[in-house]
């Protein structure tokens, strides 16, 4: 089983989730956050913006849908610009249901 | 070295923090979520599920996409892992959908920033 988390623009996040539903991953969590990255933040004139608003989607799945799931994230968060976000995936050992014990996804 | 990230209902935060504040291991990371699960969110038409008529008309909705959740995020010891999962399954555990999820990944490293201590010591 691998963890995705994906920063995404806070506007792509509905798309990216729709997008996962339609193709059978319907279970993740999002959160708000603020981050930066390579390009130090965004520069607007004089003005410096350190931190970014971005969203942050955590998908769990199993091994074999990884890579599909990465098309799909970087398919519908895609615009080009720089922000568009970063996808991580690390590894989870065991995952439990607290409501049916199982030990499944 | 083992990271376990749970979601469970706000509501059981409480009941949550005191069981593990009794077993001895106090730290522990909490944050406001919003999530689904098998279920798609809170739908009465897909999962049959009883929501009051009167809830969901003063609402507007026909339901949930997004349910918010508490993510706790636990950095323990390999031992101890085992105790953490029961205590928060005990803790969390009613019946009914929405229950939460728990998941344990590995982690290498950990780092006090005080006293610059790293590995199970820095727990």
């Amino acid at each position: 089983m691998k963890m995705i988390r994906a920063i995404v623009r806070p506007e792509a996040a509905d798309n990216v989730a729709d997008g996962l539903a339609e193709s059978g991953f319907y279970s993740m969590t999002k959160m708000s956050v603020f981050g930066r990255g390579k390009e130090k933040g965004l520069t607007v004139g004089n003005v410096h913006y350190d931190e970014l608003p971005k969203t942050l989607i955590i998908v769990v799945v199993e091994d074999k849908s990884v890579d599909e799931v990465l098309k799909i994230i970087q398919y519908k968060a895609y615009t080009g610009s720089q922000g568009d976000g970063k996808i991580f995936i690390s590894p989870v050992e065991r995952v439990l249901t607290v409501r049916t014990g199982s030990t499944e996804l | 070295m083992k990271e376990i990230i749970a979601f469970i209902r706000p509501c059981r935060m409480n009941e949550t923090k005191k069981k593990l504040d009794e077993l001895d291991i106090p730290s522990v990371t909490a944050m406001p979520v919003l999530g689904r699960g098998h279920q798609r969110g809170l739908n009465p038409i897909l999962n049959d599920i009883d929501v009051s008529k009167d809830v969901l008309m003063k609402a507007h909705v026909s339901g949930m996409k997004f349910v918010p959740k508490r993510m706790l995020v636990i950095v323990a010891k390999d031992e101890n892992v085992d105790t953490i999962v029961d205590a928060i399954v005990k803790s969390n555990k009613t019946g009914y959908i929405g229950d939460g999820k728990i998941f344990v990944c590995p982690t290498d490293n950990a780092l006090r920033v005080r006293t610059n201590e790293s590995g199970d010591i820095a727990l």
